[in-house]
C-alpha cells in the first residue's frame, strides 16, 4: 500500500516536474522569442551625447562603448569632466532647455530635489513601461529597493542607478595584528585604537578621513547616524544637540588628534593616497575608493574594510548610503536612443562586468553571478567589501542632509562646522548650532 | 572720420596736376561698422543680462522671476561672506603684485644682462606662464601637500619644521600668491625687458660721462623711464588679480574654511553650485566696478608717469 502510495506521488511529483519544466522551457522561449523579436536597431544611425563625471563607473564602461554602438547603430558622444565641471556645464544645459545632452550623471540624494522641482529630468517609467522601448530581460525590478526609492519622486522614475556607494573603514589589517590592537568595537572606542596605533608605530598616521569643506559632510554621516543623530526631525536639532554635538566632537577631534597635518584640505585623493602609499592605519571614506585602493603596490591583501562601529550607548549602525543614477534630461530631443544606451549601459549583463572592475553593482542578481562570486572569493577583502556594501543595500540611510531643495548650500553648511572646529575658528557646540540655525533657515 | 579728413589735401595735392582739384575721398567708415556693432553686441548683451539678473530675483530652475529692484545689493551689503570675499580678494591683490613687479623688474634687469644663449633663457622663463592653470595647480598640490609632498620632504632634509602650506589659514593667501607670483613674474619680466630695450641711450651716456653710480642710474633713471611699462604690467596684472580664480579653485577651492574664499569663487559658489544666479551677478557687477576703478586709476598714473 505504502510502496502504491509512494509510486503515485513520485508518478504525480513527476508529472508537476515534467509540467514545470515543460512550462520553464516554454517561457525561456518565450523570453528568447521576446528578445529576439525586441529591436535594438530602432535607432540606428542616430547620435547621443552623454555628460559625465570622472568616476569610476564611466572609466570602466569605456572600453565597452564600442559594443554598444555595435548592438544598436547608436553613435556615443561621451563628455567626461570633474565633477563640480560636470555640474556646471550640467545647469547651464538644463536651465537653457537645450537640447545639447541627452544623458548624464546625476546624484539624487544631492540635487534630486532641485532638479525634479525644476522638471529638468525626464520621467523614465514610461519608457519602462513601453515594450517596444524597453528589452523584456531588463528586469528593473532587480535594482536594489533603496536605490529605487532614491529616483523614485512624485511617483515619476527620474534615473536608474549606476552603483551604490557609502562610507566604510578601510584598515590596515597586517599593520593592526603587527600591533596587537583589535579593531575598535564602538565609536567610542575609536580614540583608545588611534592612541595604541600611534604608540606602536610613529610614523604612520592613525586615522584619516575628509576635511575638506564641500567633501568632509559625507564621511561625518555614518558616525552621526551612529552616534543617534539624524536629519529628518528639525524640531530637534540636527547637529545642535547632544549626539550631533558629539559626532561633531568625535570626528574633528580624530582627524586634529590622529589625523595628518593639513587634513582640513583632505578629500578622497589625499586619503587614497596616503593609505595607499602605507602611511595610514585607518581610512574612513567611500566604499568606491576599494578597487583604488587594493590597486596599489602591496595594498592587495593587506587593506580590510569594515563599517563604520557603532556607537557604544546608541548601538547603532546606520551607513549613509548614495547612489550615482542616470538620468535623461526633460529637454532632450533623443529620449529613444538615450533610454537605449541605458538598458544597455544598467543591463544586468554590462553590470556583472562592470562589478569586476570594483564598481559596486545596484543590481541584487549580480551577488549571485558566478564570475563575480569568484572574483570576490580571491581574496578576502573582497568578500568583505562586498559584504559592507551589501549592509549600507539593506540598513543605510539615503537623508543624507536635512530634507530641502537647496541641498548643495546644506552640503556646505554641514561642511562648514567640520572646517571651522578643524581651523579653530568656532569650538564644536558653536560651530554645531551656528550650522543648525543655517540649515532651518534654508526651508524658510 | 579724422583719417579721411587728414588725408583729403594729401589726395588734393597728389591729384594736384589740374585734372578734378575738388573730388572728395570716399567716406569708407561704415564698412567698420559690422565688427563694430558685432563687438558692442557682444559687450553690451551679456553685461545688459547680468545687470537685469543682478535686479532679479533668478535662480535656475526656478519658473518665474521677479524684478526685485536692488535687493540683491542690500544683501550683499548685510552679507558677511562678501565682506570677508573682498578682504582676500584685496589681500590677495596686494601681496602677489608687489612681488611680481619687484621680482618681475629684477629679472627683466637680469635677462637684459645675459648675453650667452639669450633665446635660450628666454623661453625657458616664460615656460610657466604658458602653462595652463589646472596643470599648475595640481602639480602644487602634489609638491606643497604637507604629508606626502616634496616641499615638507626638503624642509624635513634640512632639519626644519614641516607647514602646512595650503592647509593652513594663515598660510594659505602668502602661498597662493607665491604660485602666481612664480607663473606670472616672468610675463612682467618680458614686458620690463621690452621698455628696457627702447630706452633712449643718450641718458646714460651722458650719466656715464657725468661719473653717476650704478645705483643712481637705476634710481633716478632707469626707474622712472620704466614706469610706463611698470603701469602697464600693473594694469594686465590688475585685471587678472582681482578676478583670481582657477588656481585657488583647483588647490583650496576657498579654503580652508574661507581663508582663501576671494569675491570671485564665492559668487561662483552663489551662482552655479547654489544657482542663486541674481545676488551672483550683483556681487560680479560690484567686482567688475571695483577693477574697472583700479584700471582708471592706474591709466591716469600711467598718463603721469610717461615720458
Amino acid at each position: 500500500m505504502a510502496a502504491k502510495t509512494w509510486r503515485k506521488k513520485t508518478w504525480r511529483n513527476l508529472h508537476a516536474g515534467v509540467g514545470l519544466a515543460a512550462l520553464a522551457s516554454l517561457s525561456g522561449i518565450a523570453l528568447a522569442q521576446a528578445q529576439e523579436a525586441f529591436n535594438w536597431k530602432q535607432f540606428d544611425g542616430q547620435t547621443i551625447t552623454f555628460l559625465s563625471s570622472n568616476h569610476p563607473w564611466p572609466t570602466a564602461l569605456n572600453e565597452f562603448l564600442p559594443e554598444f554602438t555595435a548592438k544598436t547603430g547608436i553613435k556615443l558622444k561621451f563628455d567626461t569632466y570633474n565633477e563640480e565641471q560636470m555640474r556646471q556645464r550640467l545647469t547651464t544645459v538644463l536651465q537653457t532647455r537645450s537640447s545639447d545632452v541627452d544623458l548624464f550623471m546625476t546624484l539624487p540624494t544631492r540635487e534630486g530635489q532641485q532638479y525634479r522641482a525644476s522638471g529638468w529630468y525626464a520621467d523614465l517609467k514610461p519608457m519602462l513601461d513601453d515594450k517596444k522601448l524597453t528589452a523584456p530581460d531588463y528586469n528593473y525590478g532587480d535594482f536594489s529597493p533603496v536605490l529605487v526609492k532614491l529616483s523614485t519622486m512624485d511617483a515619476q522614475t527620474v534615473g536608474i542607478p549606476l552603483n551604490i556607494e557609502g562610507p566604510v573603514v578601510y584598515y590596515r589589517k597586517d599593520l593592526f595584528e603587527a600591533c596587537n590592537v583589535p579593531f575598535p568595537a564602538t565609536l567610542e572606542d575609536l580614540p583608545a585604537t588611534a592612541e595604541k596605533l600611534k604608540a606602536c608605530k610613529p610614523g604612520i598616521t592613525p586615522f584619516v578621513s575628509r576635511g575638506l569643506k564641500g567633501a568632509a559632510y559625507s564621511t561625518l554621516n555614518p558616525v552621526f547616524f551612529n552616534s543617534g543623530g539624524s536629519y529628518e526631525d528639525p524640531a530637534k536639532g540636527f547637529l545642535c544637540n547632544d549626539n550631533g554635538i558629539k559626532a561633531l566632537d568625535l570626528y574633528t577631534s580624530m582627524l586634529i588628534k590622529y589625523g595628518p597635518p593639513g587634513v582640513s584640505n583632505y578629500t578622497f585623493y589625499q586619503i587614497t593616497e596616503l593609505i595607499g602609499q602605507g602611511r595610514a592605519f585607518m581610512a574612513l571614506e567611500s566604499s568606491n575608493e576599494f578597487g583604488k585602493l587594493t590597486s596599489f603596490e602591496g595594498r592587495q591583501k593587506d587593506i580590510d574594510v569594515k563599517l563604520v562601529p557603532p556607537g557604544r550607548d546608541t548601538g547603532i549602525t546606520k551607513p549613509s548610503v548614495i547612489s550615482w543614477h542616470i538620468a535623461i534630461p526633460a529637454s532632450s530631443q533623443k529620449k529613444g536612443p538615450a533610454w537605449y544606451f541605458i538598458q544597455w549601459a544598467t543591463s544586468a549583463e554590462m553590470e556583472a562586468r562592470l562589478a569586476l572592475k570594483g564598481v559596486a553593482p545596484p543590481r541584487k542578481s549580480i551577488g549571485e553571478d558566478p564570475k563575480f562570486k569568484a572574483w570576490l572569493s580571491e581574496y578576502p577583502n573582497r568578500t568583505n567589501w562586498m559584504g559592507a556594501i551589501l549592509q549600507l543595500g539593506s540598513i543605510g540611510s539615503s537623508f543624507v542632509t536635512p530634507k530641502t531643495t537647496r541641498t548643495p548650500e546644506a552640503v556646505d553648511i554641514l561642511g562648514e562646522s567640520i572646517s571651522r572646529v578643524l581651523t579653530k575658528d568656532a569650538d564644536v557646540k558653536t560651530a554645531a548650532c551656528e550650522a543648525d540655525t543655517k540649515l532651518k533657515a534654508l526651508n524658510q | 572720420m579724422s583719417a579721411a579728413v587728414e588725408r583729403a589735401p594729401v589726395s588734393a595735392a597728389v591729384a594736384g596736376t589740374g585734372s578734378k582739384p575738388t573730388q572728395k575721398p570716399p567716406q569708407l567708415m561704415w564698412m567698420a561698422a559690422p565688427s563694430l556693432i558685432f563687438v558692442a553686441l557682444m559687450v553690451a548683451v551679456p553685461l545688459g543680462y547680468a545687470i537685469w539678473f543682478s535686479l532679479s530675483d533668478f535662480r535656475m530652475g526656478n519658473a518665474v522671476t521677479k524684478f526685485i529692484g536692488l535687493s540683491n545689493y542690500t544683501r550683499m551689503v548685510a552679507d558677511p561672506l562678501f565682506w570677508n570675499g573682498l578682504k582676500i580678494t584685496v589681500l590677495l591683490y596686494v601681496l602677489a603684485i608687489v612681488l611680481q613687479l619687484v621680482l618681475g623688474l629684477y629679472l627683466g634687469l637680469l635677462m637684459n644682462r645675459v648675453t650667452v644663449l639669450k633665446q635660450l633663457v628666454r623661453t625657458i622663463l616664460i615656460s610657466p606662464f604658458l602653462m595652463p592653470p589646472v596643470v599648475i595647480g595640481m602639480m602644487w598640490i602634489v609638491i606643497l601637500d604637507p604629508s606626502l609632498g616634496a616641499a615638507n620632504y626638503l624642509l624635513e632634509l634640512m632639519h626644519l619644521p614641516p607647514s602646512d602650506w595650503l592647509a593652513s589659514t594663515q598660510l594659505v593667501l602668502p602661498v597662493v600668491a607665491l604660485i602666481d607670483t612664480w607663473q606670472w613674474t616672468p610675463f612682467v619680466a618680458l614686458l620690463v625687458l621690452g621698455g628696457l630695450q627702447t630706452l633712449p641711450t643718450n641718458v646714460y651716456e651722458a650719466a656715464q660721462i657725468d661719473g653717476v653710480s650704478r645705483g643712481k642710474i637705476f634710481l633716478h633713471i632707469t626707474l622712472p623711464l620704466l614706469g610706463p611699462t611698470l603701469v602697464t604690467a600693473a594694469i594686465l596684472r590688475s585685471v587678472d588679480l582681482l578676478r583670481f580664480f582657477d588656481l585657488i579653485y583647483i588647490t583650496t577651492q576657498g579654503g580652508p574654511g574661507n581663508a582663501s574664499r576671494t569675491l570671485n569663487i564665492y559668487s561662483y559658489q552663489r551662482g552655479i553650485e547654489f544657482l542663486d544666479m541674481g545676488y551672483a551677478s550683483a556681487m560680479m557687477l560690484t567686482l567688475t566696478t571695483i577693477i574697472l576703478g583700479f584700471v582708471f586709476v592706474l591709466t591716469n598714473l600711467k598718463k603721469a608717469v610717461s615720458w
